[in-house]
This record gives structure tokens, sequence and C-alpha cells, in this order.
């Protein structure tokens, strides 16, 4: 009798279990299905990253790259979008561009899931939401939300230590899922390293000459509302910052730290000919210090918690800008594609044999200034998107 | 009263009348708990957060169980014995330095692991039974180990918890080295000698040396140490040389203990297997449990509500909450506390050494490894001698786990003096 119950109370457990590996494994599968952007009218191609290198063919790195060439010839530029999932302007920025921009000179290039295997989960711990929707022209659009870091799926285990190949420098077994700490890649290094590598392989056999790298980070990290810039790139940087000082967008300027290796604005800088650019906005989903999960913190940007911080004076962004409270993905969105729009001006025009110009990009003002405030938080950046 | 502060409440209450009014398992009570806590912050049954929670912890989960069948392996093959009997015989006139070379091979796995398990589990119990047989009471023993896992964990070269705050603010992990042996060796020392100085000063050789196995010694001679000396060359060869890929301690263990498995006594593979995983079933439970509570923590808003809380304070205040909240939080790991609460109170501290605090912090968050319910170092330390229960070996390294904080903190008050540390 004792046994029998033993092993009704087993299958019981066991019935129990087979059913939530269904139901959350069907969760977890479709979340490897990835929104992509709807060509815009000046998209011209759109290529995979592993038709620049091969090794990537058939696996999770393989991303698309969506190519706006222009009538004019001129300079190539590459907007990578999409390096961590869990920062959603920077996606939401490529998108944006790659729905409106029309090219006039020269070629732009646009990944909007740099690591698109870190779109497909979410990070252990954090509690992430999964997906947010936007109304956008043609209705309600269905976003990801993703990780910082590759899928353990495609990339496991992590050593104790990730050494980064280039340089030896050490840093968390972790980090080594993160593509923006594994450049300038490896043909036959990790699966991150790959897909760093397909990156810088596109750089240098386009002589892609100015390269962004979106990116967001948690309000109480040091470097925000800020641009990195490679030493190369530090004149255009220098004098698209002031243009953006001007207009009243506040960003610092750095120059890259000669001495933190596996990030873009460093490696891609020191191994191909390209101006690496890196931007930060304020991502109120993203630091220990935040409150509750919702679309109210992520696409709004508004965060008790964080007012609670800014009192505390924790925080490295003032939490209320132009009278909005927080920091709705306009604004960030915003920050982005004026900082690129700035610095591809300054690129045009210490370089005026290899000028890009392109139009129909919404900038700050558009995204954010001139907004009515009741439609900040998401739905200002739909009526952007088709 | 916010919701936070009502759902951590609820948490909390739940998970206490699981635990000593139902009398169920700590795991199934932090599951409910999770539930509990995702219902009242009005997430309703967050089934996917509950699942991708536990994810957290499948590495570590991993580390233990391969662990612990490689310490069996090597207990059933006679390898303990062996090596038990070598270091006796060869250091018994030198009591002092012994313990102190006992407790430098306790923490080396940690050193070059970052886990304080793995030093329980394998050098912790390699020395276990020559601490005993030198006439080190069973409580004391599982202090050493207990202590030896956590400073191992944050001596040099391998500091996880350092990396990743420092990682929090980007800082790469140069530099700490010279800063980390300060904060670990001369406690290590003083932790040893504290615990076992006056039961082996007056070590009577003959008597323990009646008492040594030397058996599987003599009778496999040196092929007896081999899951040893590969165990830590698998360990070091890729920090040696890191284009060597690094295979994982979970793939480590197994392929020593799969090497032990015919290097000395025979034993039932199968049986030692089942036991070694039932041992550490418990824990392995709780790590789930403790996976789902923090994910529905962080979705609820609470963990925020807590750091912030933390942050609160006011300065000289601060370091009281450090002390007190990095520990508690490390019940939940402490690889967790030096992400939430270590990256935030290093940017408090901005204005001091970065280095020498982050290092400090990482001492601190430490002694999450002693914090029930999960309280890794307190549970195999007392599991490797063989202790019914843990808490003792907790309440005795009560004063232990005092110095490292006041040792942390003063790390912390005078960083910037201490700055030339940094090379």
């Amino acid at each position: 009798m004792k046994i029998n119950k033993r092993i009704i109370t087993a299958c019981l457990c066991l019935a129990l279990s087979i059913v939530v590996c269904c139901v959350t494994g069907v969760n977890f599968l479709a979340a490897r299905e990835l929104p992509m952007p709807v060509k815009g009218p000046g998209v011209t191609e759109v290529k995979m990253l592993s038709d620049w290198f091969d090794g990537l063919k058939d696996t999770n790195a393989d991303t698309p790259v969506y190519i706006l060439e222009g009538s004019e010839p001129g300079g190539k530029m590459l907007i990578l979008g999409g390096t961590h999932g869990n920062e959603p302007s920077g996606y939401m920025s490529a998108f944006t561009f790659i729905e409106n921009a029309v090219v006039e000179k020269g070629t732009v290039y646009v990944i909007p899931y740099t690591n698109r295997s870190g779109m497909t989960h979410n990070d252990p711990g954090e509690g992430n939401m999964q997906y947010f929707t936007l109304q956008t022209q043609s209705g309600p659009r269905t976003f990801r939300f993703g990780s910082r870091a590759t899928n353990p799926i495609d990339q496991w285990p992590d050593p104790d230590v990730y050494v980064h190949y280039a340089s030896g420098q050490r840093l968390s077994g972790s980090e080594t899922r993160n593509i923006n700490r594994a450049y300038p890649g490896r043909a036959d290094g990790t699966f991150t390293e790959k897909a760093a590598y397909g990156v810088a392989e596109l750089i240098r056999t386009e002589d892609v000459g100015l390269t962004f790298d979106l990116h967001e980070a948690s309000p109480e990290y040091p470097v925000i509302n800020a641009t990195v810039a490679h030493q190369d790139a530090m004149e255009i940087a220098s004098e698209g910052c002031i243009n953006l000082l001007l207009e009243g967008i506040e960003m610092s300027l750095e120059q890259s730290p000669t001495n933190f290796h596996g990030l873009t604005h460093r490696e891609l800088g020191d191994y191909t000919d390209t101006m690496a650019i890196l931007m930060e906005t304020a991502n109120a989903a993203q630091g220990r210090l935040r409150g509750k999960t919702s679309q109210k913190q992520v696409m709004g940007g508004q965060d008790k918690c964080y007012e609670k911080g800014e009192d505390l004076g924790m925080l490295y962004v003032p939490w209320e800008v132009n009278g909005i409270t927080g920091h709705p993905i306009e604004e960030r969105c915003g920050r982005h594609l004026q900082g690129i729009y700035e610095y591809s001006l300054a690129y045009s025009n210490a370089n005026p044999d290899k000028q890009i110009v392109y139009s129909g990009v919404p900038g700050y003002a558009d995204l954010f200034l001139n907004a009515d405030p009741q439609y900040l938080g998401g739905s200002w950046l739909g009526s952007y998107l088709k | 009263m916010t919701t936070e502060l009502l759902t951590f409440l609820a948490m909390i209450g739940v998970f206490l009348l699981g635990c000593f009014l139902c009398k169920l398992p700590v795991s199934i009570s932090m599951v409910l708990s999770a539930i509990t806590g995702s219902l009242v912050g009005g997430k309703g049954f967050a089934l996917r957060h509950l699942v991708e929670g536990m994810f957290a912890y499948v590495d570590t989960i991993l580390v233990i169980v391969t662990a612990m069948i490689f310490m069996k392996v090597i207990q059933e093959s006679g390898t303990l014995d062996a090596i038990s009997s070598v270091i006796i015989e060869r250091f018994h006139k030198m009591p002092a330095l012994m313990l102190c070379m006992i407790m430098v091979i306790i923490m080396f796995p940690g050193m070059i692991t970052g886990s304080s398990t793995a030093s329980v589990l394998s050098a912790g119990s390699i020395m276990a039974p020559v601490l005993m047989l030198m006439g080190v009471p069973i409580l004391e023993t599982a202090c050493i180990l207990a202590m030896g896992g956590i400073l191992g964990m944050i001596a040099p070269p391998t500091n996880i918890p350092a990396m990743i705050i420092g990682a929090g603010i980007d800082i790469p992990y140069s530099g700490f080295g010279l800063p980390l042996t300060l904060m670990t060796f001369p406690l290590a020392f003083l932790f040893v000698l504290m615990f076992a100085y006056k039961y082996v000063k007056n070590m009577d050789y003959e008597e323990v040396r009646a008492k040594l196995r030397t058996q599987s010694r003599e009778k496999y001679g040196f092929r007896i140490y081999i899951p040893l000396i590969l165990a830590i060359f698998l360990m070091v060869v890729n920090k040696l040389v890191p284009s060597i890929p690094d295979i994982g301690m979970p793939l480590v263990f197994l392929i020593c203990a799969a090497v032990g498995c015919f290097t000395g006594n025979k034993f039932n593979v199968p049986k030692m297997a089942k036991e070694s995983v039932g041992a550490v079933l418990p824990v392995m439970g709780i790590l789930m449990g403790v996976g789902m509570f923090i994910q529905i923590m962080t979705l609820t808003g609470v963990r925020g509500f807590i750091v912030n809380a933390c942050l609160s304070m006011p300065s000289f205040a601060r370091y009281i909450a450090m002390a007190v909240s990095m520990p508690l939080f490390g019940a939940v790991s402490s690889f967790g506390s030096a992400s939430v609460l270590g990256v935030p109170f290093l940017l408090s501290f901005l204005a001091k050494k970065e280095i020498i605090v982050a290092g400090a912090l990482s001492l601190i968050a430490s002694l999450g490894d002693m914090m029930p319910p999960t309280a890794l170092a307190g549970i195999f330390a007392a599991q490797v001698v063989g202790m019914p229960k843990y808490t003792p070996v907790l309440k005795k390294c009560l004063l232990p786990c005092f110095i490292i904080i006041v040792w942390g903190i003063l790390f912390i008050v005078f960083a910037n003096q201490l700055s030339f540390l940094i090379i």
C-alpha cells in the first residue's frame, strides 16, 4: 500500500513536470521566431551575414543585413542594432531607420539583430517581459525583448573565466556569450566570436567607413547619454557631439579606453578601417534599482524605483527631460537616430568623396520634442513604423 | 504599505509557513513562496517565469552533482586514505605550518574555479580525514572546510563575484591579485589556527599513525593518486594556456570520477552514483526554488525595493546595510548578491578606489554561501564530515563571518590609502 502511494505520487509529479515542460517548451520555442522589419522605401537588398562569413550559415547567429544603396555613390555606413537584446532602443532605432530611410548618396547597412541568438531567449533571474506590442501604421505589431547574451542553446557551458583571445583580458565566464566583448571575433572561435567575426568581415569586405553600435544602459551606470568613440573617430565624434549639444541633446563624449577589450568601439576601430562609435541611452528596465516589470517601464521608461534612485543621487541621467518623467522609447530612439544623423554628417564633411546622405528618418525633435506627451511610451514611435 | 513590501512580506510569510508549520521541504516552500509573490504582485500564475528562474542555477547544480560523484569515487577507491596518510606522515612535526598548508589546499580548487562548492567537495573532502585523524573535532573540521571554501572562492586568481561586480561598471579583472591575497590569506591562516591549533599542537603521532589507513597506497602505489592529479591538471591547464578550451567543472569532475573507478579499490558504481545524487538532491531542489524566488522578486519589483532600501541608508549606516544585506541576499547565491547588491554598493562608493572596493564587496558577498537556506559551503562541509545537520557549523562560523565583514569594511574605508596594492 505504501509503495503504491509513493508510485502514484511519483507518477503525478512526473505528469505535472511533463505538462510544465510542454507548455513552457512551446513558449520558449516560439521565442526563436523573430519579428522582422518591413522593407522601407530605401531598402535595395536584404542579405544575410553569412554572405560575408559562411561559417555562420544555417546557424542561429546568421542574421539579416538590410542594404540601403543610394542613387549616387558615396561612403558606407553600418548600423548595429540588437547587440544586446534587452536594450530595445538599439533594435527599434534600426527598425525605424530601415522602414523610413531613403539614401541619396552612399550605402547604409543595417543589422537589426546583431546577436540574433540573444534575441531568442531571456536572462534567467531578470524577470523580463518576452514581448511588447506597439500600434503601428499597419495595426498592432509585436516585438521581442531579448537577452544581453547568446542563447545557451547555441553556446554552452560558460567557462569559469572568459579570456578575450586577442588581448588576454579576463572577465566573468558569462561574458563569453556577450558579443560586445567578443570583437574582433574569430573564424574558428565560439559561436559568439564567430558572429562578431561576421560583422568585422562585412566591414572589411565592404570597406565600411563608419560604424554605429546602439546600446542602452541602466540609469545608474556611469557611461550613459553618452557616445564612446575609437580614437580614429574622435574628430567626427567631437563635431557631431557639439551639434547634438547645440540642438539641446545632452551628450557626453568619451574616447574608447585602450585597456578595455572586446567592444565594438575598441576592436572594430583597431582591427578594421572603420570609424567605430557606440551610443548609450537610459533604459529603466535594465538596472539593479528597477521596479516591477511592465510595458510602461520598458517602453515608457518610467519606474518609481528610479525616481527614488534619483533622490538618492544614484543616477547618472536626469529623471525628467523636457517636463517628461522617465525616458520613453521615443526619447531613446530619438537620441540614437539624431546621433547617427549628426555623426554621419560630420563624417561626410570630413570625407567629401565618401559622403553619406539620407532622408526620411525621424530625429529627436520628431520623435520626442514635438510629440504629444500622451502618446509617448511606444504609440508615437509606432506611428513611424509600417 | 507599498505593493512591493506587501509582496515581499507575503513571500517570506509563505516560506516560513511552509518550512516550519507545514514541515515542507525548503525547496517546495520556496516554490510556493514564489507562486504567492507572483499572485500578490499582480503577475498571476507566472509559469514561464517560474521555469525560467530555475535555469539560473543549471550550471551550479551540475557542478554540485558531479563534484559529489567525484568525492564519493575518491573515497570509495581509497585515494582519500592514501593522501591523508602521506600528509600526516610527512608534516606532523610542524603542526602550525601543516594546518596553514592544509588550508591552502582546501582553498585551491576555489582559487582556480571560483566556486566554494568545488573547494569543499574536492579538496575539502580530502583534507577532512587528515584533520580528524589529527584530533580536530568533527565540527571544527567542518568549519575549516566551510571557511576555506569561502576564502578560496575569493582568493586570486579567480574571483567570480569580483568579476561580476567589476563588469557592472566595466572594470576589467586586472589589478585584483594583491588586494585579494591580503583580503583572504591572513584570514584563512587565522581561522584554521583558531579552529584547530589547540587540538593539533600536542598530537600524539604514534596514536594517530596506528589509525592511518595505508593499504590502498601500498597496494596501488602511484596510480591511486591519478584522479586527483588529473583533476588539478584539468582545472589549471586552460588557466595557464588560455587557448585550450575550458571543458567546465562538471566534465572535469566526471572525467576524474570515471578514471577513479579504475585506479584503486573496486566498488559498485551505479550504487555510488545513486547515493551521490541522493545526497545532493535536497540542495539541487533548494537552488531551483531559489531561482524561482529571485525571478519573481525581480518581476514584481521586490528586488528593486530591497536595493533602494539598502541604498537609502545614511552614509555610515550604508556600511551596516552592506554588511547585513549582502550576506543575507547571498542566501539566494553569493554570485546573485554580488550582481544585485554589489554593483549598486560599488557605485555608491565610487569616490574610493574601485578595485579595492569591488574586491572587499566580493569578500562580503561570499558569506552568502553560509546563509540558509542555500548555505552551500556550510551544507557541504557538514555533509563531507558526516554531520546530520549543518546548523552547528553555521553557529560556530559566526565569529569568523563577523571578522570577514569587519575586514572587508576596513578595506573599503581605507580603499584610497590601500591603492598602492593595485599593480
